[in-house]
């Protein structure tokens, strides 16, 4: 309780602070749009602490064009319906550069508002093909697609030996994109998919599906979603004797899935974008982010300190704050970020993305394992 | 066989999910059957109780005490004083102010406190899942070495036996007891009851308490059996709850229970024969039939209008 008083006191007072800082004259507003509550806020802890790092920095710096960056920030609850609210708050506060959403679900009609209304929008952590394939300006992301992750987990299952594979999925844009993503690739090595189905996102009870995956004897279960159904689902697994192992994209690799699954979590396998905290060049911003008490090696962390620096980058280069000049420069320049050099295709993709295969552990640490 | 154990762990599966959803749908049932409207609040009371076991086992594992049926029985107590309290106070705040107005209006009211009561939780407890302790573990397996083995775990039997003996109770609580009399005068004549000396609004009360406190056993039971609890996860219990309430019989206590039991059944059967896409749908889909075919339910009487 007293966390959340101190909270509510830091919440005003930031809040008092955005009102006044409102009223200084020159400033460009960064809106900043995740989940803050809700069953993935954990992934929105890792957004918002990488996108306020990145902009207190560039402010440390003297901030752009003689202008300081000004964090707005939305809750968005990783729900489709709240995304478009938000973006809808956006257009209405007059921001024109977003760092966001999060879920590929909540990043697709938002960025029909942002299209429209001549916002740029860089997403840190929305994989879905889709979003980026409908020949929008203003789109960019700084993660990888799940076109390209899927095969990377894919191929590494395939490489395992599998005799036969169950592929669940919750139904969303993303873990179905994703699971889809994989069964293509497996069927194409020609691995047997035992089955292939759906879950409905926020179920606790998979007692039914645990025993249908026993009666189809598989051995290996790949799962596209987030961690709090994969948790119960590993843990109810295991508690049925479920011998087989499991698989899931960065949206189940965060430390969550161990309260939820305690032992059952170890020797999960995650893909995840690299661990960008062990890169030597970073290791300054990593000890920024340690200083404030904040940890840096979540997967989204860089990736939304990435997408502000780039959004000022493109600022810098078009020397103009015009959102489809920004974007012009986006698409024409090469950038140096935490993330790595950035060059984006026509469709607002990055050039190159890599994922990586990890091992996850029952104490919440991970291996990567190619 | 093979295909004979299957179903039987469907079966199995079904039924214990059933009859947490029958525990929780007699809160529904026994508070339409006396004032006649639905407590939509009744889901987050479910949840409340889950949070306060699971707050009772860690504030007894901090003090060192590891003892099974003490953490048990302290964490059962606990979770059932918090939510009958709560359940109380919902009724006294929310319910008896706007008590025999138009029948939207307590409606409404159940909304209303349904969602501070979910904000209540984030605010206090965050939002994220917590883990919940998995305290019964372990259980039988039969079948063969190699090929498929039907599991009952010690979990699925304790809840089994805590439902037939909640059951069983209110039952007999119900048919024996004083205030069980006067519930089923109240739910019978509510006016009539009332000039005959009976304190309607206690009995109201006690209706609420009773349907909280089943909630309580019902939360901690299905905490350990699923092992995550979130703010949220009352409120699709509560919507399947009250399905098992119309399907049975809204108003009727042997039919939430058997409500809960089929509805549980034909969740877990479609998930192991058809898809689990498709569980959904087809627990509602029963709802619309049953509510096309027999609008007052399995075991509901038919309503006679009272002139």
């Amino acid at each position: 309780m007293k966390t959340s008083v101190k909270k509510l006191v830091t919440a005003v007072s930031t809040s008092v602070a955005l009102m006044a800082a409102g009223n200084a004259a020159a400033e460009i507003q960064i809106g900043i749009a995740g989940p803050m509550t809700g069953p993935v806020a954990q992934y929105g802890d890792m957004q918002f602490s990488g996108a306020r790092m990145a902009i207190e920095q560039i402010n440390a710096n003297g901030g752009v064009m003689g202008e300081q960056l000004v964090a707005v920030e939305y809750d968005d609850v990783c729900d489709p319906k709240q995304a478009v609210t938000v973006a809808n708050s956006m257009v209405n506060d007059g921001v024109q550069f977003v760092i966001g959403h999060l879920c590929s679900s909540s990043t697709q009609p938002a960025s029909d508002i942002y299209e429209d209304e001549g916002i740029l929008m860089v997403t840190p952590a929305s994989t879905s093909p889709d979003i980026t394939e409908r020949g929008y300006e203003l789109v960019f992301r700084t993660i990888g697609l799940d076109s390209m992750q899927g095969p990377v987990a894919a191929n590494y299952l395939a490489s395992l030996n599998p005799e036969r594979v169950a592929i669940v999925h919750d139904k969303q844009q993303y873990g179905e994109g994703i699971a889809t993503a994989v069964r293509d690739t497996l069927e194409a090595k020609g691995v047997e998919i035992a089955m292939f189905e759906g879950i409905t996102a926020g179920d606790k009870d998979f007692s039914s599906l645990v025993t249908k995956m026993k009666q189809a004897d598989v051995d290996f279960v790949y799962y596209g979603g987030y961690h709090p159904e994969l948790g119960l689902i590993l843990r109810q697994a295991g508690q049925a004797g479920l011998d087989a192992r499991f698989m899931g994209p960065e949206g189940v690799g965060n430390k969550d899935i161990n309260t939820i699954a305690g032992e059952a979590a170890e020797g999960l396998l995650v893909t995840l974008p690299p661990s960008f905290d062990q890169k030597a060049e970073n290791q300054a911003l990593v000890k920024a982010f340690q200083d404030k008490g904040e940890d840096p090696s979540g997967p989204f962390v860089l990736t939304s300190y990435a997408a502000v620096q780039l959004v000022v980058d493109g600022i810098k280069q078009a020397e103009s704050t015009d959102p489809f000049e920004v974007a012009q420069a986006l698409r024409s320049g090469s950038f140096e970020t935490p993330i790595g050099t950035v060059q984006y295709d026509e469709a607002g993709d990055l050039q190159s993305f890599e994922f990586v295969v990890y091992e996850w552990h029952s104490d919440g640490s991970k291996t990567p394992v190619n | 066989m093979q295909d004979l154990l299957y179903f039987f762990q469907q079966l199995i599966n079904g039924l214990t999910i059933g009859s947490t959803y029958a525990l929780i749908a007699i809160g529904y049932t026994m508070v339409y059957g006396i004032i006649g409207m639905i407590n939509f609040a009744h889901g987050e009371i479910y949840m409340i109780g889950a949070y306060t076991a699971l707050i009772a086992i860690t504030g007894l594992a901090t003090l060192g005490i590891a003892w099974l049926p003490l953490v048990l029985l302290v964490a059962l107590v606990c979770a059932m004083i918090v939510s009958s309290s709560m359940g109380w106070a919902v009724e006294r705040v929310a319910y008896r102010p706007v008590r025999g107005r138009h029948r939207l209006i307590p409606l409404i009211s159940a909304i209303g406190m349904s969602i501070f009561l979910q904000n209540y939780v984030h605010l206090a407890q965050g939002s994220r899942n917590i883990g919940f302790p998995s305290l019964i573990q372990g259980g039988f397996t039969f079948g063969s070495e190699g090929s498929f083995q039907m599991s009952l775990s010690y979990m699925q039997i304790t809840i089994f036996i805590t439902t037939l003996i909640c059951m069983t109770a209110l039952s007999l609580f119900i048919s024996r007891s004083r205030i069980g009399r006067a519930c089923r005068a109240v739910s019978q004549d509510l006016g009539m009851a009332n000039l005959l000396g009976i304190d309607t609004n206690r009995i109201i009360s006690a209706t609420f308490v009773i349907g909280a406190a089943l909630a309580a056993v019902a939360g901690l039971l299905l905490g350990m059996y699923y092992g995550s609890i979130d703010p949220l996860f009352g409120f699709i219990a509560g919507l399947k709850a009250f399905t098992a309430a119309v399907l049975g019989g809204i108003g009727s206590i042997p039919g939430a229970m058997l409500g809960g039991l089929i509805l549980g059944v034909a969740e877990s059967m479609t998930s192991g024969y058809l898809s689990g896409e498709y569980k959904d749908v087809v627990s509602f889909g029963l709802l619309i039939l049953i509510l096309l075919f027999k609008p007052t339910g399995l075991l509901g009487k038919p309503e006679v209008e009272k002139i």
